[in-house]
C-alpha cells in the first residue's frame, strides 16, 4: 500500500511526551493535564481550556534511576514514566492525575511527587490521586462522581479557574466525541479481508489523539479518513493471520509493528491506549447531568481486570469474543507487561478461556514496555502463532 | 562458649539437624520446661480430638495441604525458642488460642464439606470469607459460621512447614500465571485449580484484600465457586485510598450491599445486639494491644516480635470480636505483661537493638523475629502488620450508632492487616513509619522486601532516602513470601548476619543460630 | 489403709509411668520424629490422586 500521507507527521508526535502539538497549545494558553491511567475520564481533562495527554515514555533506554527507586520488580512502564520523569521530560505538566488503578502506576505518581520530579517550578502545578470504583453498580457510580468532582474538577477550576460547569462538560464530550468519531470511522477500514488501514498506521494515529491535544489533530484525521477511502487496500491473503491484541498498558508502536512485520494483521486493539473500547463515543442525554453520564459510560465499559465483580470479568472475556468476531480475526494475541499483576491474571484466564470456551488459537506472552530491547523472542513467538493459525486453516479448523 | 543468657540450653542452634525436625525439644530449667511440657499435653489432646472424627481422617487423605498439620507441635517449638519465664507463657496463651481456633475453623469446615462431612445443613449456615479480608461484615450474623477456607489451606500450611505452597504455586504456574505476583494469592489460586478446596457454604463474601494480586487471584476463585460449586460471590470493594474522607459512604456503602447479600443468601437477619457485644470485644482486643505498644516504647517492652506478630493478625482479622476465646487470652496476655513489666524482665539479657520490622514478613519464616532476640538481641518492637487501626467502635445501641457501625466496620476493612499501610498513599507507608521509629525510640529498621509485593517495592528508593536522612541503619531482608526456593531461610538469616557483622561490627549473641541447616526442615 | 495405700501408689505409679513416657516423647521429640516419617507417605498419595484442573 501507499503511504499514508500524514503517518511521518503523525509517528513524529510519538517521538517525545512534550510533543509539537503540546508545545503550541501551551504558547496559546492552553493548560496541559497529564494523566496516567484509562480510568481517568478523558473528557474532564480536556473542558474549557485544558487539554489532556497521557503519559508516556518513548524511546525508554535505561531506567536505572526509576529502578532504583521503584526495584526490577515493578512493571516497566511505570519505571520509565518515573524515569522520564526524573529526566525532567513531563516539565510541561501543568497537573497530574492519576487513579490508584494498579498499585505500581500509583507509586509511580507518588514517587514523581515525594521527588518533586515534574514541573517543579510552575506554581499552580497539582498532583491528584482518585480513587476510582471496582465495581459497576451505583455505589461505585457515586463514588466515581465525588472522585472527579473532587481530583479533576476541583483542581482545575481552584488552580486555573477553568470552568467546570455541565455546559463546559457538555462542550468537552463533544469535541470527545468527534475524535471518536473520527477513530471510529478510521478504524472501520481494518475491517474485512482486504483491509486499506495497516494495525500499525491505526496504533500511531490512535496514540496520537491520547497524547496530543486533540482538537489540533482533526484536520489531519479528517483528510486521513478521506486518504483511506480511496486507498488501494491490502491484497487478500497478503497478511497471513488476522490477530486482535488484547491486554495491558501497550502504548509502543512498534510492538504492533513487529507483530504485522511477522506475518500477522492487527485488525483490532483490545488493550490500554487501544481504541476499543477507548474511542467509543461517550452519548449524552439531556435528564441528567453529563458527569454522572461520563462516569457512568467510563465504569460500564472499563475493561481493565481491576474491575472484580463478576459480571464486568465476564463482560471481558465476551467483549473480546464480540470483538474477535466483528474484526474476523483469526487469533487473538493476549499480551501483558511484564510483571504487571491484573494482567498477570487476567492473561492467563483470558487466554485460557478464549482458547477453551470460545475456540480462538490465542498466543498469550508477556513483553517488555519498550519491544526494541526483545524483538528476537517476540518475533519468533508471533512467527510460530502464525504458523500455528495458517496449519489449522489447512486442517479446516481442526487444532 | 556462648554467653549464658538465659536458664537451660544456651546454643538453640545445636538443636537442629539438616532434616525436617529437630534432635530433641528445649531444655528451659524445671519449671518452664514443666510448663512447656504441659502445654503440649494440651497440643496433644486438640490433635487427638481432631484426629477421632473420622471426617477429619477422612479430609486428611483428601487434601494435600492437610498434610503439614503434622507438623504442628513443631510450630509452637519454633516460636516459643529461648522463652522463659512471662514470656513463654505470653507465647502459649497466644498460640494455643489460635491453634484451638484453628483446629475447630478445620472440623468445621470438614463437616459442611460436601467431600468430606456433607452436612447440608451445617453448610447452609456458612459464609466463606477471603483469608486476607476483615471479617467485620460477619459480626451481626450470630447464628452463621464465617469459614475462610484459606485460611487452613494456605495461610496456616506455610507456618507449619515452610515447603507447602511450593506444589500450589507450580500449579498455578503450569497454567500460564507470571511468576513474578505475590505466591499468597497465586497459591490460593493453585488450591482451586487443583480441585484442593473444600466445597461448603451457602455463599461467599470475598474482599479486594491487600493488593492486586490477591484481587485477581479471588477471581479465579470465584469463578470456581459460581460456575461449578454453585455458591454465589459477592465481591466487597474496600477504597484503596482509605485514609481520604471522601470513599467513606463509599466503603459503609459496600458493607450495608455485603450485608443485604448475605441476608438474601442465607435467609438471616443482622443482630445489632451481637454486633455491639462483637464490637465491645474489638475495643478491648485494641486496649489491650495498645497497652502492649505502650509497653514497648519502653526499656521493658513485653509483647513483642513473635509474640506480637501472628497474634495480632489474627485477633484483629479473623475474630474480629466474634470468639470469647480471644478476649480471655487478652486479659491473660496483659496481666502477664504487666508483671513481666514490673518485674523489669527482658527476654534475654542483652537488648542490643531496639527495631521496628516494616514491609511483608517472610510468611515461610515467620519465627524469623525470635531468631532476631535470639541470635542478635535485636528487639522487633513493633512490626507493620501489627500497627492496625486503633479506632474506638460504637458500641451502644441507638439509631445514629447504627449508622455510625456501619462506617467502623468499613473502617476496618479498609484498615484490614496489611493493605493499611500498603494502601492508603505513601503517608501510611513511609511517613508513618519514621513516626513509629520516634514513638518507638529504635535505632535500627529491618525492612522486609517481599519480592513481589509492588506497593512495598514501589517506595523502595523512599525508604533507602528517608533512612540515610535520619541517620537509622536500614536493613533490607529480601523474601519471597510464600517460597523458599527464591530466597531461603539461611538466605534471610544471612542479609541480617551479613549486616550486623559487616556493617555494625558485631558478634551474635547466640552464634550457634548465625548458620542453621534448616533448608529441608518444616 | 494398706489398701488405699496399694490404690495410691498404684495410680502414682501409672501417673509416673505415663509422665515418664510422655515426657520422653515430648523431650526427644519422638512425635515430631513420628510425624516426619509419615509425610512422604501422604505425599506419596497426593501425587497419586487424579486431580481435574479448573481454571
Amino acid at each position: 500500500m501507499k503511504d499514508l500521507k500524514h503517518l511521518i507527521y503523525f509517528e513524529n508526535l510519538l517521538q517525545s511526551a512534550n510533543n509539537e502539538l503540546i508545545r503550541q497549545a501551551q504558547k496559546d494558553g492552553k493548560i496541559c493535564i497529564g494523566y496516567s491511567c484509562e480510568n481517568v475520564p478523558e473528557p474532564l481533562l480536556n473542558i474549557g481550556n485544558a487539554f489532556s495527554t497521557r503519559l508516556r515514555a518513548p524511546n525508554t533506554g535505561s531506567t536505572e534511576v526509576g529502578t532504583y527507586y521503584l526495584t526490577n520488580l515493578l512493571c516497566e512502564y511505570s519505571r520509565s514514566l518515573l524515569e522520564r520523569a526524573i529526566e525532567g521530560g513531563y516539565n510541561h505538566l501543568d497537573g497530574l492525575i492519576t487513579p490508584d488503578g494498579c498499585t505500581m502506576m500509583n507509586r509511580c505518581i507518588e514517587n514523581m511527587e515525594l521527588l518533586n520530579a515534574v514541573a517543579a517550578d510552575k506554581e499552580k502545578f497539582f498532583y491528584d490521586y482518585m480513587e476510582i470504583p471496582m465495581k459497576a453498580d451505583e455505589n461505585g457510580l457515586k463514588l466515581y462522581v465525588t472522585q472527579c468532582k473532587n481530583h479533576i474538577l476541583k483542581p482545575l477550576s481552584e488552580n486555573y479557574g477553568i470552568d467546570v460547569s455541565d455546559a463546559s462538560i457538555r462542550e468537552a464530550v463533544a469535541r470527545h466525541n468527534r475524535i471518536c468519531e473520527l477513530i471510529r470511522a478510521i478504524g472501520e477500514f481494518r475491517k474485512g479481508r482486504t483491509p486499506a488501514i495497516t494495525g500499525y498506521e491505526f496504533h500511531v494515529i490512535t496514540l496520537c489523539t491520547y497524547v496530543a491535544p486533540k482538537d489540533m489533530l482533526i484536520g489531519k484525521l479528517e483528510e486521513t479518513l478521506e486518504e483511506l477511502k480511496t486507498r488501494e487496500p491490502m491484497k487478500e491473503g497478503e497478511a497471513r493471520a488476522r490477530v486482535l491484541v488484547v491486554g495491558s498498558e501497550a502504548d509502543d508502536e512498534y510492538f504492533i509493528k513487529l507483530i504485522e512485520d511477522s506475518g500477522a494483521y492487527v485488525c483490532a486493539d483490545r488493550f490500554c491506549y487501544g481504541s476499543l473500547p477507548g474511542r467509543d463515543p461517550i452519548v449524552l442525554t439531556d435528564d441528567e447531568d453529563a458527569l454522572t453520564q461520563i462516569c457512568r459510560r467510563y465504569m460500564s465499559r472499563c475493561q481493565c481486570p481491576r474491575m472484580m465483580d463478576t459480571p464486568t470479568m465476564n463482560g471481558r472475556r465476551e467483549y473480546v469474543n464480540k470483538l474477535a468476531k466483528e474484526y474476523e480475526a483469526d487469533g487473538i494475541i493476549y499480551q501483558q507487561i511484564k510483571f504487571c499483576d491484573p494482567w498477570a491474571y487476567e492473561r492467563m484466564l483470558g487466554s485460557h478461556i478464549l482458547h477453551e470456551e470460545y475456540d480462538y488459537p490465542v498466543l498469550s506472552v508477556d513483553r517488555p514496555y519498550n519491544i526494541k530491547s526483545s524483538v528476537g523472542q517476540m518475533r519468533t513467538r508471533v512467527q510460530a502463532f502464525v504458523e500455528s493459525i495458517e496449519i489449522k486453516k489447512i486442517r479446516g479448523g481442526a487444532d | 562458649m556462648a554467653e549464658k543468657l538465659r536458664v537451660g540450653d544456651n546454643e538453640l542452634g545445636k538443636l537442629y539437624t539438616d532434616g525436617k525436625v529437630r534432635k530433641r525439644r528445649e531444655w528451659r530449667g524445671v519449671s518452664d520446661t514443666l510448663y512447656d511440657y504441659w502445654r503440649w499435653l494440651g497440643t496433644m489432646s486438640v490433635l487427638a480430638k481432631f484426629i477421632v472424627k473420622p471426617r477429619n481422617i477422612k479430609a486428611m487423605f483428601r487434601y494435600r495441604w492437610m498434610a503439614n498439620y503434622l507438623a504442628s507441635p513443631m510450630m509452637l517449638d519454633r516460636f516459643s525458642q529461648g522463652l522463659r519465664g512471662e514470656y513463654l507463657r505470653i507465647m502459649h496463651e497466644e498460640y494455643d488460642t489460635v491453634f484451638k481456633d484453628i483446629g475447630l475453623l478445620l472440623d468445621k469446615v470438614f463437616r459442611g464439606d460436601k467431600r468430606i462431612g456433607n452436612d447440608k445443613k451445617f453448610s447452609d449456615k456458612v459464609v466463606l470469607v477471603d483469608e486476607n479480608e476483615m471479617t467485620a461484615v460477619m459480626m451481626g450474623f450470630k447464628t452463621l459460621k464465617g469459614l475462610s477456607r484459606e485460611t487452613i489451606s494456605t495461610y496456616v500450611p506455610v507456618l507449619l512447614n515452610q515447603h507447602s505452597m511450593e506444589h500450589y504455586i507450580d500449579v498455578a504456574q503450569l497454567q500460564g500465571l507470571a511468576a513474578d505476583v505475590c505466591p499468597m494469592p497465586e497459591a490460593e489460586a493453585g488450591i482451586s485449580i487443583d480441585d484442593d478446596a473444600p466445597i461448603l457454604g451457602k455463599c461467599a463474601v470475598q474482599c479486594n484484600t491487600t493488593c492486586d494480586g490477591s484481587l485477581l487471584g479471588n477471581g479465579i476463585i470465584s469463578r470456581r465457586l459460581i460456575n461449578v460449586d454453585g455458591i454465589p460471590v459477592f465481591q466487597l470493594a474496600a477504597p484503596l485510598r482509605h485514609r481520604e474522607d471522601d470513599v467513606q459512604d463509599y466503603a459503609a456503602g459496600e458493607i450495608k450491599n455485603a450485608i443485604a447479600f448475605i441476608e438474601e443468601h442465607t435467609g438471616e437477619k443482622w443482630d445489632w445486639d451481637y454486633y455491639f457485644e462483637c464490637a465491645k470485644r474489638v475495643n478491648y482486643a485494641t486496649e489491650c494491644r495498645q497497652e502492649w505498644l505502650e509497653m514497648n516504647r519502653t526499656d521493658y517492652p513485653q509483647v513483642f516480635g513473635g509474640n506480637l506478630a501472628l497474634y495480632t493478625e489474627t485477633n484483629y482479622m479473623a475474630i474480629c470480636g466474634k470468639v470469647v476465646d480471644f478476649e480471655k487470652a487478652d486479659r491473660k496476655i496483659t496481666e502477664l505483661a504487666r508483671r513481666a513489666y514490673d518485674k523489669k524482665l527482658k527476654m534475654v539479657p542483652q537488648y542490643r537493638h531496639r527495631a521496628i520490622i516494616w514491609g511483608v514478613q517472610s510468611h515461610y519464616y515467620f519465627d524469623f523475629l525470635v531468631w532476631l532476640v535470639n541470635c542478635w538481641g535485636i528487639v522487633p518492637l513493633t512490626d507493620m502488620l501489627s500497627m492496625v487501626s486503633t479506632r474506638k467502635l460504637v458500641t451502644e445501641d441507638t439509631p445514629e450508632n447504627r449508622e455510625t457501625a456501619y462506617y467502623d466496620m468499613a473502617w476496618l476493612t479498609e484498615n484490614m492487616i496489611m493493605r493499611n499501610r500498603t494502601h492508603g498513599g505513601y503517608k501510611v507507608l513511609l511517613d508513618e513509619l519514621w513516626e513509629f521509629v520516634e514513638q518507638f525510640n529504635a535505632d535500627m529498621v529491618i525492612l522486609w522486601e517481599h519480592q513481589s509485593c509492588k506497593a512495598l517495592n514501589g517506595m523502595h528508593g523512599q525508604f533507602e532516602e528517608k533512612a540515610r536522612e535520619k541517620g537509622i541503619p536500614l536493613v533490607w531482608v529480601g523474601h519471597d513470601l510464600f517460597d523458599p526456593r527464591i530466597v531461603s531461610r539461611q538466605g534471610v538469616r544471612d542479609q541480617i548476619n551479613n549486616f550486623m557483622r559487616t556493617v555494625m561490627n558485631e558478634e551474635p549473641i547466640d552464634p550457634s543460630l548465625e548458620n542453621l541447616p534448616d533448608e529441608k526442615s518444616w | 489403709m494398706k489398701v488405699i495405700g496399694m490404690i495410691i501408689l498404684k495410680v502414682f505409679l501409672v501417673v509416673f509411668a505415663l509422665f515418664a513416657v510422655t515426657f520422653t516423647v515430648y523431650f526427644f521429640n519422638l512425635d515430631m520424629k513420628a510425624t516426619s516419617l509419615l509425610e512422604p507417605l501422604f505425599i506419596k498419595h497426593y501425587d497419586s490422586m487424579e486431580r481435574k484442573y479448573y481454571l
